[in-house]
């Protein structure tokens, strides 16, 4: 264990200096252009590269700030729209998952699945503001992030509605997106596992069938949902991008998105290396996690 | 009967995910067609502004109504799904050469090339492909957004690729190869060629279906197609302000997208809610 969880440290630290890398790469297009071509180019990627080793990542081209305070002020609200996504995709995720190990189950509902999944993010996010408008009538202009725990703290009922009713439908388009990636992991390690030989074995024991799932099933679906964490962390982050933008949510992505816009880079460089650095710690946690669970290993 | 053809049993010649890859090939046709023929089925030119009053639920006149300008949903439809069968075709084409073709390549080259290349693909996969897809277009222009749906997909195919050529090349008949003094340039070949015979057209779909969301979804947020060359993507976004009162105007274009995806995951044989 020791061993892997080097090898995979040492991989993840490869992977950070990639994405720094990476962004020193697309903050350098914030330099002035210069004589020298690639020579150039290649000088102001290392001098920017030298720049965010010394935790310098420059300013923005717009409003002059800090490009980390930037980012710092609006990656909270992303990371809490992901987190939130991330209990809605557990929540649907994993009893969707059951159910649909069941044979039955699955055929019946495959369809429903595909068509499900063939809709992009922004269709599925337009429609749960349509239903919410016609249906429950709720405030299309109702627009941006709440501060849910000051509404909580408040009492106040009308405060903690709105503040549910904004998080509600980012967080379950996100959520959405992420139950996806949950089900079919899930759906994918009991597959496995059923039909392992060591079943029979144990049961022959005299193990009950209920005891080797809550003994061994369990810890080893549970393993291939986090051997799949680097996953399912990606589609989290590539939908909440597009939840922010159709419900006005004040976090990095679109941040991200008017940076590009505007030609910021330095501030892009910047998300754009947040959004790595943490799928990759996903990915890093996530294979940890399933080798210490059951032994699986994810990406050999 | 011996052991082993006991446990061999012949798979059956038709089988349930054959028939769903089949049903996702001939939907895609069909939509080939349909675009082939769009300029003939439309009752409209592109962007035809005042067609009919604005805003009319589908009738028998206007079958799938009309939008905020008057123009033909129908012939809008019909007009978007080219543009955006079109560009996602040519997105395609990127992922499959610079993912599969060259994921595939880069796993025999020599002196660990091909990691290097692998772990630059997996910190590019380690980003969103739409938010790459975004960088690509604001770093060179929003004309070559196929391009940069491709580019932005394709780190996706080249790790999975790259990992099925790593696969191949520690399999019996390789380490055969080799032994028997096949050069690894003629195995490559080989696998190449068994591997896109075999699999070519599922590469091809699945590579369609992630390029058509990506593409689709960079409209939706304004860094892809323009007028007059809307694509299904942008029609959506242009239907944002009057699809609470007129659902049609965001309806019909998102049904159109969903159908094509779909087809593009049916015949690329994806699990349900596998990522494309």
């Amino acid at each position: 264990m020791w061993r892997f969880g080097l090898r995979r440290a040492g991989r993840f630290a490869l992977g950070l200096l990639g994405a720094i890398l990476m962004a020193a790469v697309v903050a350098a297009q914030a330099a002035p252009p210069g004589k020298g071509g690639v020579s150039h180019f290649i000088g102001t990627v290392l001098s920017r590269l030298g720049e965010f080793v010394r935790f310098d990542f420059g300013s923005s081209a717009i409003t002059a700030a800090s490009a980390a305070q930037e980012v710092a002020q609006r990656l909270p609200a992303t990371l809490e729209l992901v987190a939130a996504g991330a209990l809605v995709a557990a929540l649907i995720g994993i009893p969707l998952g059951i159910v649909l190990s069941i044979g039955r189950a699955s055929r019946a509902a495959a369809p429903l699945i595909q068509i499900v999944a063939a809709a992009p993010v922004f269709c599925a996010a337009l429609a749960l503001l349509w239903l919410s408008v016609q249906v429950l009538h709720w405030d299309a202009q109702l627009q941006g992030a709440p501060d849910l725990w000051s509404a909580l703290a408040s009492g106040h009922g009308a405060a903690i509605r709105d503040a549910f009713r904004l998080l509600a439908l980012p967080a379950l388009t996100v959520g959405a997106a992420g139950a996806a990636g949950v089900q079919l992991a899930l759906r994918r390690a009991a597959n496995e596992s059923r039909d392992a030989p060591y079943r029979r074995g144990l049961r022959m024991m005299g193990l009950t069938p209920f005891e080797v799932d809550r003994l061994y099933l369990v810890p080893q679906v549970l393993a291939g949902v986090l051997a799949n964490l680097g996953e399912i962390a990606l589609s989290l982050f590539s939908a909440a991008a597009v939840a922010e933008w159709v419900f006005g949510w004040p976090g990095a992505a679109v941040l991200f998105l008017k940076s590009v816009a505007l030609h910021d880079w330095s501030v892009v460089a910047l998300v754009l290396f947040a959004f790595a650095a943490i799928t990759l710690f996903a990915e890093f946690v996530g294979s940890l996690g399933a080798r210490a669970l059951a032994g699986i290993e994810a990406n050999p | 009967m011996s052991v082993v053809s006991a446990h061999e049993a012949p798979a059956p010649a038709i089988t349930l995910g054959g028939v769903i890859r089949a049903v996702g090939f001939i939907g895609l046709g069909a939509i080939g067609v349909t675009v082939g023929l769009s300029e003939v089925l439309a009752r409209a030119p592109a962007d035809t502004i005042d067609f009919g009053p604005p805003l009319i639920a589908p009738s028998i006149h206007f079958p799938l109504g009309t939008d905020v300008l008057g123009r033909d949903m129908l012939s809008e439809t019909l007009h978007a799904l080219a543009v955006t069968v079109t560009n996602a075709g040519l997105a395609a084409i990127v992922v499959v050469v610079a993912g599969g073709l060259a994921g595939f390549i880069a796993a025999r080259l020599p002196y660990r090339i091909g990691f290097v290349l692998r772990g630059i693909a997996g910190i590019l996969g380690a980003i969103p492909a739409l938010l790459l897809a975004i960088l690509f277009i604001g770093l060179a222009s929003r004309g070559l957004a196929p391009l940069a749906a491709g580019l932005a997909v394709a780190p996706l195919g080249f790790t999975r690729a790259f990992d099925r050529a790593r696969a191949l090349g520690q399999s019996r008949h390789a380490e055969f190869a080799r032994a028997t003094g096949i050069s690894p340039g003629a195995l490559l070949r080989r696998d190449l060629t068994y591997e896109f015979r075999d699999s070519f057209l599922s590469i091809a779909a699945r590579a369609l279906a992630a390029v058509t969301i990506v593409l689709s979804t960079v409209s939706f947020l304004g860094y892809g197609a323009t007028p007059p060359h809307r694509d299904l993507g942008l029609m959506i976004a242009a239907a944002r302000d009057v699809y609470f009162d007129a659902w049609w105007t965001a309806a019909v274009p998102a049904a159109a997208l969903a159908l094509f995806i779909l087809c593009a995951r049916l015949a690329a044989g994806l699990d349900e809610g596998e990522r494309a």
